[in-house]
């Protein structure tokens, strides 16, 4: 079993890495134009102005902590809970916006960069799936070195 | 269990205090009342200036009467024209081609901020909303 692990935890680091990277990413999008990802929330037309202001000045900065944690392997498995909990709930939320009728940007990659639908939908659906995996195949953090020595594993 | 809730617990913890720097010192932060009115809002208004920020093209098709064409393509060029039109008794109404379009959001906030105009405000719907009420079909 220890023989057969290095791979396998390998694919599960690169993994780990892009969804963090993929945060990371489109954390900092977000961060640079505050007001146009509120906008972008108002647009899904489920929240209150107020509520997609708040949300706007604080989920990108979740995405980008939760990118970090990911990428370098600190508090992993809180931020694989967070990002699946982020991604179900963008899926649930970009998946209504066409039965409803609207035709909006996702606002995931910025302000008013439309995708389109089945592109969001699909690739959002995607990396849920990866980070389910991720959190199905690996209760413990990634590193050696945590591994060794985490609290976790006390 | 306890350590994934310990773990996400001090992740969204930390980040209430960059998002609370964003919220009070961020050059593009958001203003917490929504600038978007929408058309039944707006028709009860006197003496509006309707800004229109769709492409030339369109506006050239078709526009809400009485508009003004200002889109960023031609921003320079097109802005002496609306304050020709513009005082401050009017409120500004910028319109977009519909829900999905964020150019109307962008040219508000340019007015706001680099011509320093009150009252700017963005139609909901934009063009569409306008021709659904105007010409139904």
């Amino acid at each position: 079993m220890a023989e057969a692990e290095p791979p396998f935890v390998n694919i599960k680091r690169i993994i780990a890495a892009i969804i963090g990277l993929i945060f990371l990413i489109t954390g900092c999008l977000k961060v640079l134009d505050p007001a146009g990802f509120a906008i972008d929330i108002q647009n899904y037309r489920l929240l209150p102005w107020t509520c997609g202001v708040l949300l706007a000045l604080y989920l990108p900065w979740v995405e980008i902590l939760c990118g970090a944690a990911l990428l370098f392997n600190i508090a992993y498995r809180g931020a694989l809970c967070i990002g699946a909990l982020l991604l179900a709930l963008f899926v649930v939320a970009y998946g209504s916006t066409r039965p409803r009728g609207l035709d909006i940007a996702c606002g995931c990659f910025g302000h008013g960069i439309h995708r389109g639908y089945w592109a969001v939908v699909i690739g959002d659906t995607l990396l849920l799936a990866a980070v389910i995996w991720l959190m199905k195949v690996d209760s413990r953090p990634l590193s050696p070195v945590i591994r060794g020595n985490g609290p976790e594993n006390k | 269990m306890k350590i994934v809730l310990r773990q996400a617990s001090a992740i969204l913890a930390i980040a209430l205090l960059p998002a609370l720097v964003t919220g009070l010192w961020h050059p593009r932060r958001p203003a917490w009342q929504s600038d978007e009115v929408t058309l039944a809002a707006a028709s009860a208004w006197q003496n509006v200036l309707w800004v229109d920020a769709r492409p030339d093209a369109d506006f050239a098709r078709a526009h809400i009467p009485g508009a003004v064409s200002l889109n960023e393509d031609r921003w320079d060029e097109l802005l002496p024209g609306l304050l020709d039109h513009w005082d401050t008794t009017r409120k500004i109404i910028v319109y977009c081609s519909s829900l999905s379009c964020q150019t109307s959001h962008d040219v508000a906030r340019r007015l706001r901020e680099e011509v320093n105009l009150p009252n700017v405000f963005v139609l909901q719907g934009g063009w569409e909303a306008w021709l659904k009420r105007n010409h139904p079909s």
